[in-house]
């Protein structure tokens, strides 16, 4: 095995995804030679190197996304709610809305008998 | 596909607001740092990464589902990715301009890729400042399909399986070119680190 014939396989040397023969034929080119050592060396530097690229993305993402969104969509999508009453539920508004009548009822009729008879 | 996905691809095609941050919290920094290292602008990159998410809620009903969505999505990405690099090729003054090196955090605080070093020394920071712009230059200087094969095999480390379905190459096409992309990036580095 020559220097450019050992080098054609770092790539599947590195990922561990050669042939069991190849892997060992490379591994005793390594051993004797200094210069795909070296060359092996630099190599795995370069992907260590390429694995810190890494980015996160601008914390305005989300929020830019649904402006545009609620733009483009002509107000349908993503439109702004109201800070309290958009937060509730309308079924949970109907519901207390029937229980306060409910006990507003309750509390007049057993509350003052003399106002469901008439006047003498 | 798991189930809790499909359920979350179940409200997101019902248009549910929560789902749909849901995708893009999870999947937000995956995408903008694909889009990132193709176009090494971060302007270019924060407007491209909008529209991949835009096209997403719009064409979600044609996700069948047959592959995971982060492939259908990282797919979008990088054909978003090339239209930009040709759309700036084309107007050669507002085009092939790199950032000169990422922060070393990001706005909000949080650690940016410069801190996966743990660094803390100033001279260090630089260095690495350095590097990072040395390797984006050595990126941008591969053609769109190899500077793809590296990002995704080696910036954000997916599998040759996940790499062939974003893709659509088949595996010893995407290992020849990705070990030629390595090699000229390599070579690059050589030629300005000596």
């Amino acid at each position: 095995m020559d220097h450019a014939e050992a080098q054609n396989e770092f790539s599947d040397f590195v990922d561990g995804t050669l042939p069991e023969i190849k892997r060992v034929e490379i591994e005793q080119h390594l051993a004797v030679c200094i210069q795909c050592r070296t060359e092996l060396v630099a190599f795995k530097r370069t992907l260590g190197s390429l694995g810190r690229l890494k980015q996160t993305a601008p914390p305005s993402l989300l929020s830019d996304v649904k402006q545009q969104i609620y733009k483009r969509s002509h107000g349908r999508f993503f439109a702004p709610r109201w800070k309290l009453f958009g937060r509730i539920p309308f079924e949970w508004i109907s519901l207390g809305t029937i229980i306060a009548m409910l006990v507003y009822y309750l509390a007049v009729l057993h509350g003052s008998p003399g106002s469901v008879h008439g006047a003498p | 596909m798991s189930l809790a996905e499909r359920l979350l691809m179940g409200r997101l095609k019902e248009r549910d607001p929560l789902a749909f941050d849901e995708i893009v919290r999870r999947y937000g920094d995956k995408v903008f740092s694909l889009i990132y290292r193709m176009l090494g602008n971060r302007h270019e990159a924060e407007d491209v990464a909008q529209e991949v998410f835009i096209t997403v809620f719009k064409t979600v009903d044609s996700f069948r589902g047959e592959a995971k969505f982060s492939t259908w999505l990282l797919r979008i990405a990088a054909n978003q990715s090339k239209n930009r690099i040709k759309y700036l090729a084309r107007r050669p003054t507002d085009g092939g301009e790199l950032d000169d090196a990422a922060p070393a955090s990001a706005p909000d605080g949080t650690p940016g890729p410069i801190a996966h070093a743990q660094i803390d020394a100033p001279d260090k920071l630089l260095e690495a400042a350095e590097m990072e712009r040395l390797m984006q230059t050595a990126i941008a200087a591969l053609d769109e399909e190899h500077r793809l094969l590296v990002i995704l095999r080696d910036v954000e480390e997916m599998s040759y399986q996940e790499i062939g379905e974003i893709t659509g190459l088949p595996e010893g096409t995407i290992k020849s070119r990705l070990h030629r992309a390595r090699m000229a990036i390599k070579e690059e580095l050589d030629k300005n680190t000596k």
